[in-house]
């Protein structure tokens, strides 16, 4: 694995972290719901950068699968939080 | 490599322990819906690709929903 790899993969961990910091203490229970989509989106581009690393493209299939059902559960959650789903 | 997946360690850890504290039950259950969704990437990390879209599938979507509906049905805050 480059040098460029290491220094991408430890921002995106960085970013992760200040994302679950927002998570543990958000007042409300909405603050938590947008930083865990906040880490949703930032682990998938971690996941593509992965595929890229290992060199298995068939990696790709596992982030799209992992956003669309990230999505549908986060949807659930917001649907709950407006309207009593 | 092995600093990343420690501090994706360390995170899952936390927020299982925030999902257990937690006295918003709809927060508690965002919680449990981020440790799965760190579990599929640490499965990721250990090569096993079908794992983690198994976890992804069953831990972020099915259980978050039946979670949601479960607190729709009774109530939202732990006394």
């Amino acid at each position: 694995m480059s040098t460029i790899m290491i220094i991408y993969l430890g921002m995106i961990a960085g970013g992760i972290l200040l994302s679950f910091i927002r998570m543990l203490v958000g007042p409300t229970a909405s603050d938590r719901a947008v930083a865990v989509d906040t880490i949703t989106t930032t682990i998938v581009g971690m996941l593509v950068i992965l595929a890229f690393v290992f060199q298995r493209y068939v990696y790709l299939d596992v982030a799209l699968v992992y956003s669309l059902l990230a999505f549908v559960g986060l949807c659930a959650i917001a649907r709950f939080l407006e309207r009593g789903f | 490599m092995i600093i990343i997946v420690s501090v994706l360690i360390i995170i899952m850890l936390a927020a299982a322990v925030a999902a257990c504290i937690f006295k918003d039950l709809l927060s508690a259950t965002i919680a449990s819906c981020m440790v799965s969704l760190i579990a599929a990437v640490l499965f990721f990390f250990l090569q096993a690709p079908d794992v983690a879209m198994a976890e992804a599938s069953i831990g972020a979507a099915l259980v978050t929903a039946v979670f949601v509906i479960a607190i729709r049905r009774t109530r939202r805050y732990e006394e």
